[in-house]
């Protein structure tokens, strides 16, 4: 789900790359705001090796398979530095595999970044809102949300892009309803994102909780 | 991994290698937003055009950017191969339900020609320069220090990491893991399972080897304030003519694209 060079109008590559611009700038502040933010760094960037691995991993639905995002788990864990974090996987996956591309990088690092980022403060609401929830229902619900939402808003954003700028001939009202009914054929798939988000995370908490409080929270 | 394929050709001589990875860095990514902007077919020719003179002068082989093209080339085909068929109103030719539209055809004709270009002035730029140059001369153009440092630092244990995911998941084989046949369109829970605590294990691993790194970084004065002396054998790189000429091409090329853009859909 990466918008490649050459597709998109050249303003709206240049409207990526300023909200990419403006979001890294508000992440680079929040990181910053730490007693020891250059602590955080090599944890950070580690980690952002892993997901870049980790997110070649299939999940088998015979006869097919179904790659993952993990954008919102990403958020989950990274905090503030999920939308670094997206940047330069993105940035590698441009270099490495030609997925994405460079004109594109901002308008694909606002589609998986800010999601991200919201996914982040969806998971902090396990601490107030989720406080009423018995055992660790309140930090799975949460995690299923940050990765179902994580990964429905960036499928909104790919289908909304590339609908409207592909000179289709299409109207409004088709474009429209093929957005609609692409955005409902990906519920099925922030389901099935969503639950691999809080199983994994319910592994973190059980084996190594303070990767869950750690990195990139003030 | 494929990343060092891509440094493979860095030590080619041509004058697009010894063009400072900083002019080359601001040209290449002018000319890419300015082919971003291409809407007119006449421009199409001129573009690609470019591209393949670029190219030649890169002396990269053409098999480097046929394996690179291969994979993107096969994603793009399966959004724009609907254009001829769906989009414009001159048909061109029909055979039953399935018609050929000349709008579609050109709408065709201009991503693929705009994805090709781009996509080879992104391969001209990292074939020739070295990924430890190319981000140095990010920094040298305002990228932020913490980006700097995660960049080189997840670069450094890109290879590692994905080493450590690769014996795990041999492991997993080895012990049955893929090996029972699941019911057809059901996705098996405990599979899942099995995958969240493979990739959860693979983040534990890495955070704590993170921890013993940053430990390692401090000792050798990671995060204090940064000696004014220079390491024995760094040497500021001079820009030369050719890097000069190339730049101040590149940069004409690129406003002259955007000028012509703005002039055709004036007209």
């Amino acid at each position: 789900m990466h918008i490649p060079d050459g597709i998109l109008p050249v303003q709206v590559s240049a409207g990526g790359y300023a909200i990419a611009g403006l979001a890294t700038w508000y992440s680079l502040r929040q990181i910053n705001r730490k007693s020891d933010p250059t602590a955080e760094i090599p944890k950070a960037s580690l980690l952002t090796a892993a997901f870049f691995v980790g997110s070649s991993i299939y999940i088998p639905i015979p006869p097919t398979s179904i790659h993952l995002i993990l954008n919102g788990l990403m958020g989950v864990v990274l905090g503030y530095f999920a939308f670094p974090a997206i940047l330069i996987g993105l940035f590698f996956q441009a270099l490495i595999i030609g997925h994405g591309g460079l004109t594109t990088l901002g308008v694909n690092a606002t589609m998986m970044g800010i999601p991200a980022l919201l996914a982040y403060h969806i998971f902090q609401l396990r601490h107030s809102l989720g406080r009423s929830l018995p055992g660790t229902w309140g930090t799975g619900l949460f995690a299923f949300l940050g990765g179902a939402l994580g990964l429905g808003l960036a499928a909104l954003v790919f289908f909304v892009l590339v609908i409207t700028t592909i000179p289709s001939g299409f109207d409004a009202a088709t474009e429209q309803a093929a957005i609609t009914a692409l955005s409902i054929a990906h519920i099925p798939l922030m389901v099935i994102e969503g639950t691999f988000t809080a199983t994994l995370v319910l592994f973190l908490q059980r084996v190594k909780p303070e990767l869950l409080e750690g990195v990139g929270k003030p | 991994m494929i990343l060092s394929h891509q440094e493979a050709y860095i030590q080619l001589a041509s004058p697009i290698h010894h063009w400072l990875p900083r002019q080359k860095l601001i040209s290449l990514f002018a000319l890419m937003f300015a082919f971003a902007a291409v809407r007119h077919l006449a421009l199409l020719l001129p573009m690609l055009a470019v591209t393949t003179i670029l190219y030649g002068l890169s002396q990269l082989p053409v098999s480097f950017l046929g394996q690179r093209l291969r994979y993107p080339g096969l994603f793009i085909l399966t959004v724009v191969l609907v254009l001829p068929l769906a989009s414009g109103e001159t048909v061109l030719w029909q055979w039953g339900w399935l018609t050929v539209r000349q709008e579609g055809l050109q709408s065709m004709g201009l991503v693929l020609g705009r994805f090709l270009s781009i996509l080879t002035l992104g391969f001209i730029l990292l074939g020739t320069t070295p990924f430890l140059s190319l981000i140095k001369a990010m920094r040298s153009l305002g990228l932020p220090a913490i980006l700097t440092d995660m960049t080189l630092l997840a670069y450094r244990y890109l290879y590692e990491i994905a080493d450590t995911l690769a014996t795990m998941q041999q492991a997993m084989r080895l012990r049955g893991f893929g090996q029972t046949r699941q019911r057809r369109l059901r996705l098996d829970g405990r599979v899942q399972q099995q995958l969240a605590s493979l990739i959860g294990t693979l983040l534990i691993r890495s955070y704590e080897r993170s921890e013993r790194v940053y430990k390692a970084m401090r000792l050798r004065g990671y995060g204090t304030p940064q000696s004014p002396v220079k390491p024995a054998g760094t040497r500021q790189q001079v820009p030369d003519k050719t890097g000069w000429a190339l730049t101040g091409t590149t940069l004409a090329l690129a406003v002259g694209f955007v000028v012509a853009e703005v002039v055709l859909s004036g007209l």
